[in-house]
C-alpha cells in the first residue's frame, strides 16, 4: 500500500495559556486582561458569522458592551440556527442536587470523556463559567424544568455519575437559543446589532495577515458583497454533513470554516467526529436527513439484535415480527459486553457495537443497518403510563416518522453523524492561527477532545459567547486601530472576484449530476471509510476516491438557474464544493492518528477486548492542519497536550 | 391629562383596543336584545283584561310614556353603542382583508361558519334593524302595535324576512357571545367549551323566542 | 411500504415582482415513508435533470423544531396534522391525490420566490419587546427566585412556539396574535419578566399593529394549525394584559 508522509512543521502558534495553577488561570487572565473604554468600544466593528448559541450569545453580549456588531446567518432568522435542535440539556456544576458536584468534577468528567485529547486549561474555564450560564439563562426567562418547591431540577446524562444537567423538557437547545435570540433581538431593536439574515459567508478577507472582513452572498438577490470589521468571529457550527446523512440541519455546512482554512487558519483534529447511537435508521436513497431520538431512551430501552442471521433476515424481509423473537434468540449485546454500564455505555462505544452487529449480518431494518431498542421489559415493569410520562413525545415522534408504535414493537435505531469535536484551531483567547479570526462553539476544536459528553455542546457554545469572548476579545482589539480597513482595500475586491469566478465556474460546468447526487456520493464514501471504524485501507480508499468525486463535481455538476436572485441549487453546489475540498483533511487526520481514542476508532488499534487503544506517548497532541492547496498534502503542526491536573488513564466504562 | 388622552387614542386605534370596543359594545347590544325580547314576549300575554288593550300594547305605551329626555337618552345611547360596534367592525374587516393574500385553494380546520360570516350576518342584521325601526317604531303606534304586528306577519314575505334575519342574528350571537369573553381576556382552555355551550344556548333561546312570534302568527296561533 | 403517484399544484413565482401562477407537476413513485419535503426533493431532482428550475422552499432542521419550513398544503399551513411540514409523511396521502402547495400567505410576509416568504416581521415583534432586558453577567444565582412548577410549565408551553408563522398563514385575517401572545405570555408569566411586563405588552402589540398584520376575530384557526399546540389562552391573556398595561400607562401607575 502507498505510504503517505505528511509534511510536519515545527512551528506552532502560542496557545496563550495563562501561567499558574489550573483553578486560577481564568481569574488571573481576567485580572490582567486589557480593557477597552466604553466610549471606544463603539469604534470597533465586530463581524459575527452564525447565530447559534455561540454566535448569538456573543453578538448579544458584545452589543451590550457597546461594540458595533454586524451579524450574519444563512437562515431567514437568527432564531433558526441548529443549536435549536439539541434535546437533552445543558451541564453546569451548580451542585444543586447535593450529590457532590464541583467545577473540578465537571472539568474532570469532560477531560476523561474526551479521552484526554482536550486542552486542560480550556476545559477548566468551561466548567468554571458553567454556573454563570444557567444564571444568565434563568434571568432571561428560559423555562428550565423545575421541582414542586420552585427550584431548578436536574437529570443525569451519559458519562456522568451526577445529576448536573439542566433541561427544558426535550427542547433545551430551543429554549436556550430563544433566550439568546431574544437578547440579540433586544440589541437589534436598540440599533446595536445590524442583522443580515439569508446571507451566506463565502470567504474570509485577510489584510496584512489579519482577518478584517468577509465576503457574503445575499441569498435573496444573489449579490456578492463585502463587509469590513476589526475582527471576525466565526460561529458556523460543525462539518457533520460531510457524511451527507446526519442529524445536522440541511443547511449546516463547512463552507465558512473551509474558506478560513484555505486562508491560513489551522484545522485541528478533524477526525474527531461523533456518531450518535440512537437515530432512526435510513429508509431509502431519497432520504435527506436522520432524526435523532434522545439518548435518554437508553435509560429504559434494551438494545438487541437476533442471535442468528436467519432470524435477522426474516425480520428484514418482514416475514417475522420482532416481538415474536424468543427471549433466548436475542442478543442484548451491550449488556453482554459491558455488564456494568450496559445499555448506557458512552456514545462511541454503543455506536461501534451496533455497527459490529450489523456487519455480522444480524442487523434489522430493510437496509440491514438497524438494531432494536426494546421497551417491552420497561413497560411490563413500570406500566405503559409511566413510560409515556417519561418518553411520550419521543414515542409519538417515532411513530409519526416510522408508522410503528414502539409500545407494540421495538424501536429500530442506528448510529448517525451528530457532532464534530474537531474544528478550527484556537488559542486560549479563541483566536485562530489567523490574527483577528476568532472561532466559537462547535466550529472550534477546543473543549471536547476526542469525544463530547451529552449536554456539553450547549454549555460550550454559551460559555464561548457569553463569557469567554467578551473577556478575551480586547486582547486582540487593543492591538488594532479601529476602522483601519475598509472594503475599498484591494484584498476585498480580489476576494469578491474570486468568489464570483468560483460561482461562475460551477455554473458553467452544465453537466448531468445535481449537487445533491454528488454530495450523497461523497457522504456514502466518507461514512463507509471514515465513519465509525477506520482502518488504513479504508482511509487510503477514501483518499484515493475523494479527488475523483471532486473532479466529477467540477466536470459534471449541473447547477440550474442564474447567479442573480434566489438560487437554492447554487447554494447547495457551493456547500458541496466546500465539503469536497475539506473531506480529504478529515481522512488525512484519521490516517495520521495511529491510535484509537474517543470517537476516533482505528481497528488496528484496539485492546484485546475491543476497546480503544490510546497512544499517549505518540499522539497526545492536537493535530493542526495547514492548507497548502486543494489536492496537495496539508502541513501538520502539533500542539502538545500536557495533563498536569488530570492523570492520563484508560477510559473505562465497564 | 395628556397622557390619558394619548393612551386612549392609542388604545382606540390599536388592534386589541378596537376589538375590545367591538366586544364591549356587542355585549351591550346583547343586553338590549334580552330586554327587547322580554318586552316582545308580552305578545303572548293576550289581553290585560277582557275588552281592554293587549299586554304588548300596554307595555309599548308604557315604554313610550317615559320622560322624553330619558327615552331619547336611551335611544341615542343605543345608537352610539351600535355605531361603535358597526363602524369599528367594518374598519377591522377592511384592514383584515388588506392584511391577507388569498390562497388559490382555501382550507379551514376549525373556524366555524358563524365565526367566518360575522360581517355578513352583521350586515343582514343591520339591514333588518333599519327596516324593523321603519316599520314598527317610526311608522308604528304603540297603542295599536298588536294588530300591526299581526298584519305584518300575515304577509308571508315579511314573516320569512324576519325569520331569516333573526336566524342571521342567531349565528352572529352564537360566535359573538363567546368571542366577547375571549376578547376581554376571560377565556381559558378549561372554560372555553362552557362558553361555547352558553353561546349556543343563548342564541337558540333568545333568537328562537323572537322567531316564535312570526311563526305563531303564520300558524294562526296568534290572532 | 407503497409508492404513490400524485398530482401537485404548486405556486411558482420567480421573484417578488413577478406574476405568480399555479403549475402542475406529476410526482411519480413517491415512497409513502418519505416526508413531504423529501417528496419535493424527489420532484426537484427530476426537474433539475430536465434542465428546469427546482421548486424553491424554505427548510432546515427537518426535525420539526427550527420553524423554517412552511408550505400551505391544500389550503392549510403545514397540512393541518399538528406537525410541521418536514414531519408530515406521505402516508397521510393516497395514491392519485391532487395536492395544492402554496406559500404561507399574508401581506406582512412578502413572497421572495416560489414558496419562500419573508417572515422577518415576526423578528421585529420580538425586537420590540419579546425579551427580558438583562445584561450578560449581571444575573443572580439561578435558584434565588423560586418559580412555581405550574407557572414554569405554563411559561414553557407558551415558549414552545417555533416562530414558523403558520398562525398568521392560517388566519383568515392574517393576524399575528398567537405568535405575539405566546412570547408575551411566556415572559409575562415568569417572575423574571415582571419588571417589564406592561412595557413589553404595549411595545409588542404596537409593533405588531404597525407591521400590517390583521386583527384577531377569535376564529381559533391558528391554534388548530399550530404544529406546537400553542393555545389561544395566550391571546386571551394578551388582551387582558394589554388592557391593564394601557390603564397603567394612562394613569401613570406601574408604567
Amino acid at each position: 500500500m502507498k505510504e503517505i508522509k505528511f509534511p510536519v512543521s515545527d512551528y506552532m502558534p502560542d496557545s496563550c495559556i495563562p501561567e499558574g495553577p489550573i483553578a486560577e488561570k481564568w481569574t488571573k487572565y481576567k485580572r490582567e486582561a486589557k480593557l477597552i473604554n466604553p466610549n471606544n468600544r463603539r469604534k470597533y466593528t465586530v463581524l459575527i458569522v452564525g447565530t447559534g448559541l455561540a454566535g448569538g450569545s456573543a453578538a448579544a453580549t458584545l452589543a451590550e458592551l457597546g461594540y458595533n456588531v454586524k451579524c450574519f446567518c444563512y437562515q431567514d432568522s437568527p432564531r433558526r440556527a441548529h443549536s435549536i435542535a439539541a434535546q437533552g440539556g445543558v451541564n453546569a456544576a451548580h451542585n444543586y442536587q447535593n450529590d457532590g458536584d464541583s467545577v473540578y468534577r465537571l472539568f474532570y468528567d469532560t477531560v476523561k470523556g474526551g479521552d484526554f485529547r482536550a486542552r486542560e486549561a480550556n476545559v477548566y474555564r468551561l466548567a468554571e463559567v458553567s454556573c454563570n450560564i444557567i444564571n444568565q439563562c434563568v434571568a432571561q426567562g428560559v423555562p428550565f424544568g423545575r421541582e414542586y418547591g420552585g427550584l431548578l431540577d436536574n437529570r443525569s446524562f451519559g458519562g456522568s455519575q451526577l445529576k448536573r444537567t439542566f433541561y427544558s423538557r426535550g427542547q433545551t437547545g430551543q429554549q436556550l437559543l430563544l433566550g439568546c435570540y431574544q437578547a440579540m433581538e433586544k440589541e437589534i431593536g436598540k440599533g446595536h446589532i445590524e442583522m443580515y439574515p439569508r446571507t451566506e459567508m463565502m470567504d474570509l478577507v485577510v489584510v496584512d495577515g489579519h482577518a478584517k472582513g468577509i465576503v457574503v452572498r445575499d441569498m435573496v438577490t444573489g449579490e456578492i458583497k463585502s463587509y469590513a470589521g476589526d475582527t471576525v468571529l466565526l460561529a458556523t457550527g460543525g462539518y457533520g454533513r460531510v457524511f451527507f446523512l446526519s442529524t445536522n440541519a440541511m443547511g449546516c455546512n463547512v463552507g465558512a470554516a473551509c474558506a478560513c482554512w484555505k486562508k491560513g487558519a489551522y484545522f485541528a483534529n478533524p477526525c474527531f467526529t461523533q456518531i450518535h447511537p440512537t437515530c432512526i435508521p435510513v429508509k431509502g436513497d431519497y432520504q435527506s436527513k436522520l432524526t435523532l431520538m434522545s439518548e435518554s431512551l437508553r435509560n429504559d430501552g434494551r438494545i438487541w439484535v437476533p442471535k442468528s442471521r436467519e432470524v435477522a433476515a426474516k425480520i428484514r424481509r418482514g416475514e417475522m415480527k420482532p416481538s415474536d423473537v424468543a427471549e433466548n434468540d436475542r442478543d442484548y449485546y451491550l449488556e453482554r459486553k459491558y455488564p456494568s454500564f450496559g445499555n448506557l455505555a458512552p456514545r462511541d462505544i454503543s455506536s461501534r457495537a451496533a455497527k459490529e452487529a450489523c456487519d455480522d449480518e444480524r442487523g434489522v431494518a430493510n437496509t440491514g443497518r438497524g438494531v432494536f431498542l426494546d421497551f417491552k421489559d420497561a413497560i411490563d415493569r413500570m406500566g405503559k403510563e409511566w413510560i409515556d410520562g417519561q418518553y411520550g413525545n419521543l414515542f409519538e415522534m417515532y411513530e409519526e416518522i416510522t408508522d410503528v408504535d414502539p409500545h407494540e414493537q421495538p424501536m429500530m435505531i442506528y448510529p448517525a453523524s451528530h457532532y464534530t469535536m474537531g474544528g478550527l484551531w484556537v488559542d486560549y483567547n479563541l483566536m485562530s492561527s489567523i490574527p483577528g479570526l476568532h472561532v466559537l462553539g462547535e466550529a472550534n476544536f477546543s473543549d471536547h477532545g476526542a469525544n463530547r459528553l451529552g449536554a456539553s455542546a450547549l454549555m460550550q457554545g454559551l460559555s464561548d459567547g457569553y463569557f469567554v469572548i467578551p473577556a478575551t476579545l480586547p486582547t486582540y482589539l487593543t492591538t488594532q486601530k479601529p476602522g483601519s480597513v475598509t472594503t475599498a482595500a484591494p484584498e476585498f475586491i480580489e476576494a469578491e472576484e474570486a468568489v464570483k469566478a468560483r460561482i461562475q465556474k460551477m455554473m458553467d460546468v452544465k453537466g448531468t449530476k445535481t449537487p445533491d447526487e454528488i454530495h450523497r456520493e461523497l457522504g456514502k464514501l466518507v461514512w463507509e471509510d471514515v465513519g465509525m471504524g477506520r482502518t488504513k485501507e479504508s482511509l487510503m480508499d477514501a483518499i484515493e476516491k475523494i479527488p475523483a468525486i471532486r473532479d466529477e463535481f467540477w466536470n459534471n455538476v449541473k447547477v440550474v438557474g442564474s447567479t442573480e436572485g434566489m438560487n437554492q441549487e447554487l447554494e447547495k453546489a457551493w456547500r458541496v464544493a466546500a465539503f469536497l475540498d475539506f473531506a480529504e483533511v478529515l481522512c488525512y487526520d484519521a490516517l495520521n492518528r495511529e491510535e484509537s481514542c474517543g470517537a476516533h476508532f482505528r481497528l488496528e488499534h484496539q485492546l484485546a477486548d475491543g476497546e480503544a487503544k490510546r497512544d499517549d506517548a505518540n499522539f497526545a497532541y492536537v493535530a493542526c492542519w495547514e492548507y497548502k492547496g486543494t489536492g496537495e498534502l496539508p502541513v501538520l503542526h502539533k500542539e502538545p497536550l500536557t495533563f498536569d491536573t488530570v492523570h492520563l488513564a484508560i477510559r473505562s466504562y465497564k | 391629562m395628556n397622557d390619558i388622552i394619548t393612551t386612549a387614542c392609542k388604545f382606540v386605534t390599536s388592534s386589541i383596543g378596537r376589538k375590545i370596543l367591538v366586544a364591549l359594545s356587542g355585549a351591550c347590544l346583547l343586553l338590549f336584545l334580552v330586554g327587547h325580547l322580554a318586552g316582545n314576549m308580552t305578545i303572548f300575554g293576550g289581553d290585560v283584561a277582557a275588552g281592554d288593550r293587549s299586554w304588548i300594547e300596554y307595555y309599548a305605551t308604557g315604554l313610550h310614556s317615559m320622560p322624553a329626555w330619558l327615552l331619547w337618552s336611551i335611544r341615542l345611547g343605543l345608537l352610539a353603542v351600535a355605531l361603535v360596534h358597526i363602524v369599528l367592525a367594518i374598519v377591522l374587516k377592511i384592514e383584515n382583508k388588506n392584511a391577507r393574500t388569498p390562497y388559490q385553494k382555501e382550507g379551514t380546520l376549525k373556524a366555524t361558519i358563524s365565526s367566518r360570516s360575522m360581517i355578513y350576518t352583521g350586515i343582514l342584521v343591520l339591514a333588518f334593524i333599519v327596516i324593523h325601526l321603519w316599520q314598527l317604531t317610526i311608522n308604528g303606534d304603540p297603542a295599536t302595535c298588536y294588530s300591526h304586528v299581526l298584519h305584518l306577519f300575515q304577509q308571508p314575505a315579511w314573516a320569512i324576512f324576519y325569520i331569516v334575519a333573526i336566524l342571521g342574528l342567531m349565528m352572529h350571537v352564537r360566535h359573538g357571545l363567546q368571542s366577547v369573553l375571549q376578547t376581554v381576556g376571560l377565556a381559558t382552555r378549561k372554560v372555553r367549551p362552557l362558553y361555547n355551550l352558553v353561546s349556543w344556548a343563548f342564541a337558540i333561546v333568545v333568537c328562537g323566542a323572537f322567531i316564535l312570534i312570526p311563526v305563531c302568527v303564520m300558524l294562526g296561533i296568534l290572532k | 411500504m407503497a409508492n404513490l403517484n400524485l398530482t401537485l399544484k404548486v405556486w411558482r413565482q420567480e421573484n417578488a415582482q413577478a406574476q405568480g401562477r399555479i403549475e402542475t407537476y406529476k410526482a411519480k413513485n413517491i415512497p409513502d415513508e418519505a416526508s413531504f419535503l423529501e417528496m419535493l426533493d424527489i420532484v426537484n431532482e427530476e426537474l433539475v435533470h430536465e434542465g428546469k428550475e427546482p421548486i424553491h422552499f424554505d427548510h432546515d432542521c427537518r426535525e420539526g423544531i427550527c420553524g423554517m419550513c412552511s408550505l400551505t398544503i391544500n389550503g392549510v399551513p403545514h397540512g393541518g396534522k399538528k406537525v410541521t411540514t418536514c414531519q408530515l409523511h406521505m402516508r397521510q396521502f393516497k395514491d392519485g391525490d391532487t395536492i395544492w402547495i402554496e406559500p404561507f400567505r399574508a401581506a406582512a410576509f412578502p413572497l421572495l420566490r416560489d414558496l419562500v416568504v419573508d417572515r422577518t416581521a415576526l423578528d421585529k415583534i420580538i425586537a420590540a419587546g419579546g425579551f427580558v432586558d438583562v445584561r450578560t453577567g449581571a444575573a443572580p444565582n439561578a435558584n434565588n427566585v423560586p418559580v412555581r412548577k405550574k407557572t414554569a410549565d405554563a411559561a414553557f408551553d407558551a415558549a414552545a412556539c417555533i416562530g414558523c408563522g403558520a398562525c398568521v398563514a392560517s388566519c383568515k385575517n392574517s393576524a399575528a396574535m398567537l405568535f405575539t401572545s405566546a412570547k408575551a405570555a411566556h415572559l409575562n408569566l415568569l417572575p423574571q419578566g415582571q419588571p417589564e411586563k406592561n412595557k413589553r405588552v404595549l411595545a409588542m402589540v404596537r409593533q405588531m399593529d404597525a407591521l400590517g398584520f390583521g386583527n384577531c376575530t377569535n376564529l381559533y384557526e391558528c391554534e388548530a394549525a399550530c404544529p406546537k399546540g400553542i393555545s389561544v389562552d395566550n391571546i386571551a391573556k394578551l388582551n387582558r394584559d394589554y388592557m391593564i398595561a394601557c390603564a397603567a400607562e394612562a394613569v401613570g401607575v406601574f408604567a
